[in-house]
């Protein structure tokens, strides 16, 4: 083939950018420690949420020192828990599936972002460095009201969280969870 | 290709070609400086976009020790 | 050979002229519904129910990047065999069945669609007649059966239509025996290839699955598996509506410029590297999926930016190909040269347009190929920004340019106001920078796409500028573009019935500085490639499919369906308000 020598160096230019663009997001991987969502938590049934016992009642729970699990359901057209409260400088685990149709878990103006599939969970650990508050939102069209798909995440100092975490302990009967089940068949009006 | 057929306008209202240039004679340089700066650019960007707009963008799902 | 291709083959121009009719139609409709989305995103105006706006959505994908995309991709397909073989079709009938039959599955999908703008759609087959799923149309959103059928019968179509394409060209290899394949019909034939090896995913997905489900003859599907066949299909849907404008910067712009094509055989070996890797990196647009594991996701990565290697080639024959013309025509200097390109020409101006965005697009592509940076993009509005410069600007303002230049050939008119349609071609590329500029910025910022009312309860932390800025940015571009195209429009309809003029235009296409002679003959064998390609779509896609099947089961953890109508949906928000309040 008769390729022009100028055309040679851009074909040599053109696999160093490649090859570049592949270290760089390698190097996200092994140096950073950045990780993908992917395949290493269990399907669970849309079914068998309620029954769960991370997803039937959505919640954050302390897991060990510094380490949380909040366990996320989302439905058209909301988030439960809302608004979620973590503290910050902690390593947060979010566990998100849906109910019904395919969303997303995303926080605004960060990287925790996922996919949220039906049958599937998707997991993710983040760490928060400062307290602040932040929305959430559903970034895949999930039906009519998908615009209005929104929670709030709320990141606490954590000595701040500390005195939050005792307060309800004493009051246990305060927490109030929500379940889309029972409250949708207690109103009656579903057809 | 007959000479005629090189000759002639798409537009209409541009002069005619003034000279052929075949293969051998044709050094693409300004072809070669644009890609260049286009080469410069996609790096620049890129190093922007990964380590300013996307590492700066925290927190980011991590393995945590 | 100096005729005009609509007195040679006058069957023929009446095919390709009823192929780029209809897809400027769907162009002006897409277009409408582009600039009432971007009102209505901003606030600036909200004509329809915010509901709606999903009906507008779905519509304005569907008859972008389905219809007007696909029916000019078959007609400037037409004309390329034609004109480069010199012959007809075996079975002219044939040419007519096929675009019969794509004609039949728009009509259906697009009523399915637009029913949903009615207060109340008829029931038909079981279910409301509306499809508000988008064009990616994602289970377990459910769309009326007649949507998927369209879908169907225009794909077949569409497959009909590349036989037609490959028959005409045994006839001729028949005729000439040991020639090389002309560029433009080895450039049909490899996209054709293509387009074989994806379209199953996505056949599979609607015979299979979405249809008997949407049909009620299966209870379930399984959403990740559906969703997996879609994008098995769906990063070669891409290159299919991209294929056509690379065939005319290749083939058209080179000689619009006054030169030549600067290499033949390179311009076959990037066609055949778009065969064998467009379709096992469709996997890049799961990244965040779950249940997909991460392994899977790197080697999709690397194999996404190697099919940065073909468009980086094309940068660099095509600018060579303009370059050698603007030398032709006295250009002198490192940069000066560009001054000497026909800047006045609109179907040049509109290609070249066309190229310098989608060079700024093919850096943002990058970033979506990028596995882990896709974190910061995924469905933010910078997704659209992608989506528009590329098959919103790189591909369409190359067909409107692409337009200028063929449609007096194919009508035996000459073009009308050649002033306008250069202002034309400027105008959309002021109008796709201020969106595109809008929407890159914004979703770096975490503003969503596919959101008719991106106002929250919280505010975003815009890094740069203000949201009032960013809006006001967009729907100006939006204002922009559709103006453009409402010119576009007006300036063919006018041409199509400037009858009684000659064209000006020249349809020959000169030969390449290095033709095929220079090329091995290999690069010919279609077979080696599609084997090739065959080879690494099993690798890439036989554990990923048998992983996501044996997830969730062929048929899915028991999904319901949720058939997407607005009345449907008005019970269960009024519920969640009581819930919410009580
Ligand atoms: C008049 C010109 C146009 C305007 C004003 C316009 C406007 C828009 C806007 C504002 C969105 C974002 C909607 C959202 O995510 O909420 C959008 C999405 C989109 N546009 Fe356009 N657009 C135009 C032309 C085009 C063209 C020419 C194409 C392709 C050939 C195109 C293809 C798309 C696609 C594929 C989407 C994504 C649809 C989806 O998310 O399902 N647009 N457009
Ligand atoms: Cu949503
Ligand atoms: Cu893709």
């Amino acid at each position: 083939m008769n390729i022009h020598a100028y055309e040679r160096l851009w074909v040599a230019g053109s696999m160093v950018l490649i090859v570049g663009f592949i270290a760089t997001i390698t190097y996200g991987a092994v140096g950073l420690g950045i990780t993908m969502v992917d395949d290493g938590e269990e399907p669970l049934a849309p079914d068998e949420i309620d029954e769960d016992e991370r997803f039937g009642e959505p919640r954050v729970e302390e897991v060990g020192d510094d380490e949380y699990e909040v366990y996320v359901v989302s439905a058209t057209f909301f988030f439960q828990p809302d608004p979620i409260e973590i503290p910050a400088e902690s390593e947060v685990t979010f566990y998100v599936t849906s109910r019904d149709v395919i969303h997303s878990f995303t926080v605004v103006g960060t990287n925790t972002n996922t996919m949220v599939i039906p049958g599937e969970v998707s997991a993710m650990t983040v760490e928060f460095d400062e307290p602040g508050e932040y929305g959430i939102v559903c970034n895949e069209y999930c039906g009519a009201g998908h615009h209005d798909m929104e929670g709030e995440l709320i990141v606490l100092d954590p000595e701040e969280f500390e005195e939050r975490q005792e307060e309800n302990d004493d009051d246990v009967d305060a927490i109030e969870v929500f379940d889309h089940r029972t409250a949708t068949a207690g109103n009656g009006e579903l057809p | 290709m007959g000479e005629s057929e090189l000759r002639r306008e798409t537009g209409g209202d541009e002069p005619g070609l003034p000279r052929e240039i075949g293969h051998d004679e044709f050094d693409p340089t300004g072809t070669l400086a644009l890609i260049t700066l286009y080469f410069l650019v996609l790096v620049a960007m890129w190093l922007f976009t990964y380590f300013i707009e996307f590492v700066d963008n925290d927190p980011t799902p991590m393995l945590l020790t | 050979m100096t005729e005009l291709f609509a007195e040679r083959y006058p069957e023929q121009a009446r095919l390709v002229r009823a192929a780029l009719l209809t897809s400027f139609v769907a162009l002006g409709v897409g277009a409408l519904f582009g600039l009432l989305q971007a009102l209505h995103r901003t606030d600036v105006l909200r004509i329809v129910e915010s509901p709606t706006y999903y009906t507008v959505l779905t519509g304005h994908g569907v008859f972008l990047v389905v219809t007007f995309t696909i029916y000019f991709l078959v007609g400037l397909y037409q004309w390329a065999v034609t004109d480069s073989l010199d012959r007809g079709p075996v079975n002219p009938r044939i040419t007519w069945v096929w675009y019969g039959l794509m004609t039949v599955g728009t009509v259906l999908t697009a009523i399915t669609i637009l029913a949903g703008f009615l207060d109340d759609p008829p029931e038909v087959l079981g279910s409301e007649l509306s499809a508000d799923v988008l064009f990616t149309f994602y289970a377990p959103l459910q769309g009326n059966p007649l949507f998927y059928v369209g879908l169907a019968v225009f794909v077949v179509g569409t497959w009909i239509a590349g036989a037609d394409w490959f028959r005409t060209w045994w006839a001729w290899k028949g005729d000439n025996p040991g020639e090389r394949i002309p560029l433009p019909t080895f450039m049909v034939l490899t996209t054709m290839i293509m387009w074989y090896l994806s379209s199953i995913g996505v056949a599979v997905a609607i015979l299979a699955f979405l249809l008997p489900w949407s049909l009620g003859i299966v209870d379930s599907v399984n959403p990740s598996l559906t969703r997996t066949l879609f994008w098995y299909f769906g990063h070669a849907f891409v290159y299919f509506w991209l294929l056509p404008a690379y065939m005319l910067w290749y083939i058209v712009l080179p000689k619009l410029s006054g030169g030549r094509l600067f290499s033949d055989p390179l311009a076959r070996v990037v066609f055949i590297l778009f065969v064998v890797l467009s379709t096992p990196t469709g996997i890049h647009h799961q990244y965040l999926d779950p249940g997909i594991a991460e392994g899977f996701k790197f080697i999709v990565m690397t194999n996404t930016m190697f099919l940065l290697l073909p468009s980086l080639l094309t940068a660099f024959t095509v600018v060579a190909s303009m370059e050698h013309g603007a030398r032709q025509r006295g250009g002198e200097g490192t940069f000066g040269w560009l001054r000497t390109l026909p800047w006045r020409d609109p179907a040049f101006t509109g290609m070249a347009l066309a190229g310098l965005v989608f060079a700024f697009g093919g850096f943002t592509g990058i970033v979506n190929a990028g596995m882990n940076i896709n974190y910061l993009v995924h469905n933010s509005v910078w997704i659209p920004g992608h989506i528009h410069t590329q098959v919103g600007t790189a591909v369409a303002l190359t067909f409107m340019a692409g337009g200028y230049w063929l449609v007096p050939q194919l009508t035996g008119n000459r073009l009308v106001g050649r002033q306008a349609a250069l202002f034309q071609v400027v105008l959309w590329f002021v109008g796709i920078v201020f969106m595109t500029n809008s929407m890159y910025r914004a979703g770096l910022d975490g503003v969503p796409r596919r959101s008719a009312e991106p106002q929250y309860a919280f505010d975003y932390d815009i890094s740069l500028g203000s949201m009032a800025e960013l809006d006001a940015q967009l729907a100006l571009g939006g204002v922009l573009l559709f103006i453009s195209t409402i010119l576009f429009l007006g300036i063919m309809a006018l041409t199509w019935r400037n009858d009684g003029t000659e064209p000006v235009v020249d349809g020959r296409i000169p030969p390449a500085l290095s033709g095929p002679e220079d090329a091995p003959r290999v690069i010919d064998d279609l077979r080696v490639w599609t084997a090739l390609a065959v080879v690494l779509i099993v690798l890439a896609y036989t554990l990923p499919l048998v992983a996501v099947a044996s997830r969730g089961g062929l048929f899915g953890p028991d999904i319901t369906p949720l058939p997407v109508a607005v009345d449907y949906w008005l019970p269960v928000l009024a519920d969640l308000v009581g819930a919410s309040i009580g």
